[in-house]
């Protein structure tokens, strides 16, 4: 009888051990849920490109997401104090980060864009001089527009949040942002904006992670799941899906 | 005009739902606030040595800097040089930072209050035997919260409103979804109109309670 019972209790115990051995693995995701259509809140629905990678993510790695949404200039922060184990909010590889934090293979290739009013006379970052240019807090284009200006002669503005409002009451003259979600944008809310030449500069964005042991294990997986996810073309769909257009290449 | 009632009139109970993070917030935010206030202003009026300057250096500092600074400093800031801080939640953060700089201000003003109650009160109770604590608590603090009041519900709504700030460290509150709604929909005006009716509306209810409360406590001086 003990021996049964013994038996039992140890089965039991093996049990338990597999289970959470094998019990998903809990990333949380940093996003601002301001960056249409990257991720957004519509009707109380956190959604977007961004989100909709992460849940294949979670079930290709095995993961439990956990999406935690914060004002953009509180992501790094976050991550920074090990809050969150990654930013996915189109997070540009600078050399700065690079220096600093570890990067999965970047998901989306892109270009930095000038967005202006219609009928402006800005068509292009040469004619940006002596005009008001809004930038994102925390983005690495004012970065990019500084290396451009090297007389400073570009009122650049950053703001934390709403820069497209900005520009359609005329308090800026053009916003820099990235290249396909700012047509996204001009397109779904039909916005009085165009693109002010061609996008100015390639970026990469990936996610950043921390530079320990769960970074680098991290970093390991997605880059594997990344490449899965590109081979059988799920990141094209997803792309699709949201831009009309792959911009993951 | 391009104003879209439909969306205003249908975003008014999604952002209610997020109003009880913000109450929340605001009232454990109020109760730990008003705590340390009490004890503060206490030691101030009794000017006990040692502790006496470091309340005035903590008040100095916690009305000396802004809010969204101490936040912050707070869950940003700390957890670089203490580790074991990062254990702390956005919304643990948020009530310590909303307690921390309000209980500075409420310290003044229950102070005041105190130093207002006549000193022969005071006298009286030590008189007949009580202690100097004692007759702080039994007599002087219960008139002092009469005085107190107005100015306290003053920094409470203020609290309220400043729970506005928790979104910086990540905190789903009232304005964050505000926020976010907006900026998908575009419709700024509607999303931040209706979340200012929010707000202003949870006041005025705090305010009505507050006239009760002066009533009741005004009835010992109504003849």
């Amino acid at each position: 009888m003990i021996k049964h019972i013994r038996k039992a209790a140890a089965v039991v115990a093996m049990t338990l051990v597999t289970q959470s051995a094998l019990a998903a693995e809990v990333v949380k995701v940093g996003m601002s849920g301001q960056y249409f259509p990257f991720t957004f809140v519509k009707k109380d629905v956190l959604q977007g490109f961004e989100v909709d990678l992460w849940n294949e993510i979670g079930q290709r790695n095995d993961y439990k997401v956990e999406f935690v949404t914060s004002n953009f200039s509180g992501l790094f922060g976050l991550l920074e104090s090990g809050r969150i184990d990654t930013i996915s909010n189109q997070i540009t590889m600078t050399e700065a980060r690079q220096a600093k934090y570890l990067f999965a293979n970047p998901y989306v290739v892109d270009g930095a864009q000038v967005v202006t009013r219609k009928g402006s006379a800005i068509k292009g970052i040469e004619d940006l001089k002596g005009k008001t240019v809004a930038v994102n807090l925390g983005s690495n284009y004012e970065q990019l527009l500084r290396s451009y200006d090297k007389q400073n002669q570009i009122n650049i503005k950053t703001y934390d949040t709403g820069i497209e409002q900005e520009l359609m009451l005329g308090r800026i003259d053009a916003f820099v942002m990235d290249r396909v979600s700012s047509l996204e944008l001009i397109k779904q809310h039909r916005l009085p904006f165009v693109h002010a030449g061609e996008a100015f500069e390639t970026i990469r964005n990936a996610w950043p992670l921390l530079n320990n042991e769960k970074g680098k294990k991290l970093q390991a997986e997605l880059n594997r799941v990344l490449a899965e996810m590109r081979a059988d073309g799920t990141l094209a769909k997803i792309s699709t899906k949201w831009f009309d257009a792959d911009i993951t290449q | 005009m391009n104003f879209d009632v439909t969306y205003f009139v249908e975003i008014i109970p999604l952002l209610l739902g997020y109003l009880g993070i913000t109450l929340k917030m605001a009232l454990l935010g109020l109760v730990f606030a008003l705590a340390l206030a009490v004890f503060m202003a206490v030691v101030r009026v009794f000017r006990v040595p040692v502790l006496d300057w470091l309340v005035q250096l903590y008040i100095s500092f916690f009305r000396g800097t802004p809010l969204l600074v101490q936040l912050f400093l707070l869950y940003y800031g700390l957890p670089q040089i203490f580790p074991l801080m990062v254990g702390i939640d956005a919304f643990t953060a948020a009530v310590i930072g909303l307690s921390l700089h309000f209980s500075a201000y409420m310290a003044e003003s229950i102070r005041a209050a105190i130093l207002g109650i006549d000193k022969s009160q005071m006298e009286a109770a030590l008189s007949i035997g009580q202690s100097p604590l004692m007759a702080m608590r039994r007599i002087v603090l219960p008139q002092a919260a009469r005085i107190a009041l107005p100015s306290l519900m003053n920094q409470f709504v203020d609290m309220i409103k400043s729970t506005s700030l928790a979104f910086t460290l990540g905190v789903a509150e009232l304005m964050a979804r505000a926020q976010m709604e907006a900026s998908s929909s575009f419709r700024f005006f509607e999303s931040f109109l209706a979340v200012a009716l929010i707000y202003w509306v949870v006041v005025v209810l705090f305010t009505r309670l507050q006239m009760m409360m002066e009533k009741r406590l005004n009835r010992a001086y109504q003849r």
